[in-house]
C-alpha cells in the first residue's frame, strides 16, 4: 500500500486557468462555430462594458480573418476609454479577477472569466500571444502582446512597444490568433450573434469584416449610452433561511435592527417594528392547538391583520418584547431558528416592489429603436414589466419586443437574451422558449405562427439569472420568470392585435373602393349609350364618387382612433 | 245546318298597343336619373319590385295572380350590389340598341353579347347566362315592359292551326293553310297582327300528340275552332298570344289538359299567371279561360276506367305522404282560384281514388271519338269548369 505522503507528491494545486485549460467546454469553447462565437461575445462584451461605463457611444468593428484550415485572425476594436498600461497584465491574465463576481449586480459577462478565456483559449489553440494596442487618449498608443502564465495565473507581456498617439485617440484594440474554430453563417455564428448583440444594444454601431472580405455594418440608431448598472441590496420577499443567516455572519452592522435595514431593499426602521408584531404573531399562533383556529388566524395574518391576532392572546406584550429584545443583539448571534422566523414572517407582510435602480433594462423605445434599425420591419412594439422578485430576493425584469413584417422573412424567430446577451444555443430548453410558445397566438390575429413573418425577442434582466447548466445559453424554468414572460408578451401581442385588425380594415377598405373602381368603365359605356352624355365625362363623375365617399370614411375613422 | 253554339266570338276588350318608343324613353329615363343622381353626389340605384312568392298576391277583382309593391334597391355604392348594378346598365344599353335598330335576340345571345372580361381584371362582366337572365327579368319588372317588347326572345314553343290570318312583318298567311304543322309561335308576338280571324273560339291543347289528332280529324274545320298547341307549361309566346286573342280578337280560350296535376296547373297558368311572372299577369294571363278536359267525371261518364293510371307518390293517410301527385294536389286544392264547388269536387276525386288520366286515353274508344263526339259535346254543351 501506498504512503500518503506518496500520494500527495503528484498532487499538484490546480491554478484556475490550468482548471480552465482542462475544462475549456464548460465556458463556451466547445463546437468549432461556437468556440469561434465565444471569442468574439467575451471582446464585444468588455468593448461594450467599457465605452458604457466611460459614457461613451460604442464603436466596435470585428474582423475574422482565415489564415489557415480552421485557423482565424480575429481583430475586436473599440473607441472605448482604453486600458492603461498596467492593468493590461490584469484585464487580459487573471482568470475570476472580476469586480462584478462577487456583487449583486447585474452583469454581461457570463463567466467572470471573460477575456483573459479568450486569450487563453488563442494561446492553447495556436500557441500565438494576444496582440493588444490600446490608449487612453493620452500621447501613447501601446502595442503588447499578452500571454497568460497557466500556473501561475497571471498575464505576462512578452513584447511591448509605445507608439506616438498624434490624433488623441482612445480605444482598445486585440487581435487573437485561434485554431481549431470555423466561422460559418449559421444561428450560432459571429454574424447571427453580432445582428443580435446590436438589436438589444442599438446604441452601438457594430461592424463585421467576414472571411471573404464582406463588410456588414450594424448601425446605431439610439444616442443614448445606458448607465452601468449599480450594485443592489436583496428584497425581503423570497430570500432563503441561508440568505439572512449567512449575512448575519458577515455583516458589519452592530444591531440584527441596523442588519436588516442596512443589508435589505425596502426595510425600514417602522418595517422591522412591524416584523416585530409578525414575529410575535407567529410565534403564538403556534401555540394554538385547534388546527382550524391556527389556520383562520394565518389567513387573518396574510390579510394583514396582525395587531387584531396579537389582541386575541393574553399577554401578548410579553411575546412582543421578547421578539423585540431579538432586534437588538448582535447580528453574529443571530440563530439559524430565528433566520427562519424571519423569513417566514417576511412572507406574511407586504413591501415595496423591489428597486430597480440595479436593473437595466433595454427600454421600450430602445428595444423598439433596435429592432427597427436592424430588421426593417412594418411593425414593432415593445414591453418592459416593472421588476418583480424570484425566490433568493432576486429581482428581476423582462423585456419583450415583437416585430412584424417588413423585411423581415416569414416564420417565427425568437431572440433570446439574458441581459442584453444573446443566447445562441439550448433554445428548447429555454424559459423564454417554452412561454413563447405557450401563447395562444390565434387569439391575437396570429393565425398561422410558423408562416407569419414574426421576431419576438425576449431580454430577461437579473443580478442574477438562473440558467439551467453551466453553458449559460438556457434560463430556467422559474414560475415567476415564465409567469412575467407571458404576460410581456401577450401585452406587445394585444398591440400587434389591434396592429393587424387596423391594416386588415384598411386593406378591406382599398379593396372594396376597387371593387366600385372597376366597374366604373362599363357603367360609362353603358350610361353613354342610354343618355349620349360622353363616357370620359361619366367615369370623371364615378370616380369622384368613389374618391370623396372613401375620403370622408377615413376621416371617421382617424377621429374614431384619435 | 249549323247547330246552335254555346260558344261564340265576343267584342274585343283592348287594342294592338306594341310601341317600341315606350321602351327607349323609359330607358334612357333611369339612365338620366342616375346621371343626376352621381352628379349631384348622390348613390345611385334602381328601384327593382321583389320577386319570389313573397311579393305576389291574388287579385279577387282582376282574379290575377299580382305582383306587390316590395322594391328592393339596388345601390351602385354597395359592395354586395355594385355588380348587379353595372350587369343592369349594360342590358338596359344593350336592350337600346336592339330596340332602335328593329332587331331581335334571343336570351342565349344577350348574354353573349354583353359576356367580356372586365379590362384590367380577370373577372367576366356576365359568368353565365343565370347572372343575365335574372337581370333581364328584373327590367320587365322595373320598366313595366315585357321582355318581347325589349327584343329580346325566349327558344320557340308551340304552333297553331286554324283559319285565322296573321301579319307578321312583310308576311301574310292563313294558318289553316301551312299544312297539318300549323304555324309556329314565335318567341315573341308583340309585332304580329291578325288581319281575319274566322274562327269561334280557341282551344288550348296540352299535348302535341292529341292537337296532331284533332288536325287530322279535321276538327278545326269542322268546329270552327283554332287549335293551340302548348306542348307542356305554356311559353310566354304562347301565352301572351291566347291572351291578345282573347282581349284583342274576342276569342273565347278553352283549354284541353291531361287530367292530372300537372295539366291543371297548366290550365291555372294560363287563366291566372304564375308566381314567377306575377308581374306580367296583366298582359300573360286570361281568367276567363275555361276548362274543357280531362275531369275525373269523364272517367265514368265515358268508361274509361281501365285507362286511368295510378297517382304518384304516397298519399296523405299513408306513412311519409303526401308526396308526389298527391302534395299537388292538395297544394292546388289551396288557390283562391280553385276554390269553386266544382274544381274542389274534381280535385277530392282524384284524391279519393288515387288515378290520373291522359287526354290521349280517350282513343280507347275510337281514334275519331275525341274530335267528333267529346268535345263538340262537351264544348257546345257548354259542359266547362270555370
Amino acid at each position: 500500500m501506498a504512503e500518503a505522503s506518496q500520494l500527495f507528491k503528484e498532487f499538484k494545486i490546480q491554478s484556475v486557468s490550468e482548471f480552465f485549460r482542462r475544462n475549456a467546454a464548460m465556458l463556451g469553447y466547445t463546437g468549432k462555430v461556437r468556440s469561434l462565437t465565444t471569442l468574439v461575445h467575451e471582446a464585444v462584451t468588455n468593448s461594450l462594458d467599457a465605452c458604457e461605463e466611460a459614457g461613451i457611444p460604442p464603436y466596435i468593428r470585428v474582423e475574422i480573418e482565415e489564415l489557415g484550415r480552421e485557423h482565424y485572425k480575429v481583430v475586436v476594436e473599440d473607441n472605448g476609454p482604453g486600458i492603461p498600461e498596467k492593468y493590461i497584465t490584469h484585464v487580459f491574465g487573471k482568470m475570476l479577477a472580476g469586480t462584478k463576481a462577487h456583487r449583486n449586480i447585474q452583469s454581461r459577462g457570463q463567466q467572470g472569466i471573460g477575456i483573459s478565456g479568450a486569450v487563453m483559449f488563442a494561446q492553447i489553440t495556436s500557441g500565438k500571444a494576444t496582440r493588444v494596442i490600446t490608449s487612453t487618449g493620452n500621447d501613447e498608443i501601446i502595442e503588447a502582446w499578452v500571454k497568460i502564465d497557466v500556473d501561475k495565473n497571471e498575464g505576462k507581456i512578452v513584447k511591448k512597444e509605445k507608439h506616438p498617439n498624434p490624433d488623441g485617440w482612445h480605444g482598445t484594440r486585440i487581435e487573437l490568433e485561434v485554431k481549431n474554430v470555423k466561422y460559418m453563417r449559421s444561428k450560432q455564428g459571429v454574424y447571427w450573434y453580432l445582428k443580435l448583440t446590436a438589436i438589444a444594444n442599438p446604441h452601438a454601431h457594430i461592424e463585421l469584416i467576414e472571411p471573404d472580405g464582406r463588410l456588414i455594418v450594424f448601425p446605431r440608431s439610439s444616442e443614448e449610452v445606458p448607465e452601468p448598472p449599480v450594485e443592489m441590496k436583496p428584497h425581503p420577499k423570497g430570500v432563503l433561511t441561508d440568505d439572512v443567516y449567512r449575512m448575519a455572519k458577515k455583516t458589519k452592522r452592530q444591531t440584527v435592527r441596523r442588519f436588516l435595514i442596512g443589508e435589505f431593499s425596502r426595510i425600514s426602521d417602522k418595517k422591522v417594528d412591524e416584523l416585530v408584531e409578525y414575529i410575535a404573531a407567529l410565534r403564538l399562533i403556534k401555540t394554538v392547538e385547534d388546527k382550524k383556529v391556527q389556520e383562520q388566524l394565518y389567513e387573518r395574518l396574510m390579510k394583514g391583520e396582525v395587531k387584531a391576532v396579537l389582541r386575541s392572546f393574553r399577554g401578548y406584550t410579553k411575546v412582543v418584547k421578547q421578539v423585540a429584545k431579538m432586534m437588538e443583539k448582535p447580528p453574529e448571534k443571530l440563530t439559524w431558528h430565528e433566520a427562519e422566523e424571519i423569513v417566514e414572517a417576511f412572507k406574511y407582510m407586504k413591501f415595496l416592489a423591489p428597486p430597480t435602480h440595479g436593473l437595466r433594462p433595454i427600454g421600450e423605445e430602445n428595444i423598439e429603436k433596435g429592432l427597427k434599425g436592424i430588421l426593417k420591419p412594418e411593425f414593432v412594439t415593445a414591453v418592459t414589466r416593472p421588476p418583480k422578485v424570484y425566490s433568493g430576493g432576486i429581482p428581476f425584469q423582462v423585456e419583450v419586443g415583437l416585430a412584424y413584417g417588413g423585411e423581415i422573412p416569414s416564420g417565427f424567430e425568437l431572440l433570446r437574451y439574458a441581459n442584453r446577451v444573446p443566447l445562441l444555443f439550448d433554445a428548447g430548453s429555454c424559459v423564454t422558449t417554452q412561454a413563447a410558445r405557450s401563447v395562444d397566438w390565434k387569439r391575437y390575429k396570429v393565425d398561422d405562427l410558423d408562416r407569419t413573418p414574426l421576431v419576438l425577442m425576449i431580454n430577461v434582466v437579473s443580478v442574477h439569472v438562473p440558467y439551467t447548466g453551466t453553458g449559460k445559453q438556457s434560463i430556467a424554468s422559474v414560475d415567476e420568470i415564465y409567469n412575467e414572460i407571458r404576460l410581456a408578451i401577450m401585452d406587445a401581442a394585444r398591440r400587434l392585435q389591434t396592429y393587424l385588425s387596423g391594416k386588415h380594415r384598411r386593406l378591406y377598405q382599398v379593396k372594396r373602393k376597387k371593387t366600385f373602381e372597376k366597374y366604373v368603365p362599363e357603367i360609362a359605356r353603358a350610361l353613354s349609350v342610354l343618355t349620349g352624355e360622353p363616357e370620359e365625362k361619366i367615369r370623371e363623375y364615378f370616380l369622384n364618387f368613389i374618391e370623396s365617399h372613401f375620403a370622408s370614411k377615413e376621416a371617421v375613422e382617424v377621429s374614431e382612433n384619435a | 245546318m249549323p247547330k246552335r253554339k254555346a260558344i261564340h266570338r265576343e267584342k274585343p276588350k283592348e287594342k294592338f298597343s306594341y310601341d317600341p318608343k315606350k321602351v327607349l324613353s323609359k330607358l334612357e329615363e333611369y339612365g338620366r336619373s342616375v346621371l343626376e343622381a352621381i352628379k349631384s353626389g348622390k348613390n345611385p340605384y334602381f328601384d327593382i319590385p321583389m320577386r319570389g312568392l313573397n311579393n305576389v298576391y291574388f287579385d279577387e277583382k282582376s282574379r290575377l295572380i299580382k305582383m306587390g309593391d316590395k322594391l328592393s334597391r339596388r345601390y351602385f355604392l354597395n359592395v354586395a350590389h355594385a355588380r348587379k348594378f353595372m350587369q343592369t346598365l349594360l342590358i338596359m344599353a344593350y336592350v337600346k340598341r336592339l330596340v332602335s335598330e328593329g332587331k331581335h335576340a334571343s336570351l342565349r345571345e344577350a348574354y353573349y353579347a354583353n359576356k367580356h372580361t372586365i379590362p384590367g381584371t380577370r373577372e367576366n362582366t356576365f359568368e353565365d347566362q343565370r347572372e343575365s337572365d335574372p337581370i333581364i327579368e328584373d327590367l320587365e319588372r322595373m320598366l313595366g315592359v315585357l321582355r318581347e317588347e325589349m327584343h329580346i326572345t325566349a327558344d320557340r314553343r308551340g304552333y297553331i292551326y286554324g283559319d285565322i290570318v296573321i301579319r307578321d312583318g312583310e308576311d301574310e298567311f292563313n294558318a289553316s293553310k301551312l299544312g297539318s304543322g300549323g304555324w309556329a309561335v314565335p318567341g315573341t308576338v308583340e309585332h304580329i297582327q291578325f288581319p281575319e280571324i274566322n274562327v269561334d273560339y280557341a282551344l288550348v291543347v296540352e299535348t302535341a300528340a292529341m292537337a296532331d289528332r284533332l288536325i287530322e280529324e279535321k276538327f278545326p274545320k269542322k268546329e270552327n275552332a283554332l287549335i293551340i298547341a302548348t306542348q307542356g307549361q305554356a311559353s310566354r309566346g304562347v301565352r301572351r298570344l291566347i291572351h291578345r286573342l282573347h282581349y284583342e280578337e274576342g276569342l273565347p280560350i278553352i283549354v284541353f289538359t291531361d287530367g292530372d296535376p300537372y295539366g291543371w296547373y297548366i290550365y291555372s297558368t294560363i287563366k291566372q299567371g304564375s308566381i314567377n311572372l306575377a308581374y306580367l299577369s296583366d298582359k300573360l294571363a286570361t281568367p276567363e279561360a275555361r276548362f274543357v278536359g280531362m275531369t275525373m267525371d269523364d272517367i265514368k261518364r265515358y268508361g274509361l276506367e281501365n285507362v286511368t293510371e295510378k297517382l304518384k307518390g304516397i298519399p296523405p293517410n299513408k306513412k311519409g305522404g303526401p308526396t308526389g301527385d298527391y302534395k299537388r294536389i292538395l297544394e292546388e286544392m289551396e288557390y283562391p282560384w280553385f276554390q269553386n264547388r266544382e274544381w274542389q269536387r274534381q280535385l277530392k276525386m282524384a284524391l279519393k281514388w288515387g288515378v290520373r288520366i291522359e287526354q290521349q286515353a280517350l282513343a280507347n274508344k275510337s281514334l275519331e271519338f275525341v274530335a267528333r263526339e267529346y268535345l263538340p259535346e262537351k264544348i257546345n254543351n257548354g259542359d266547362l269548369l270555370p
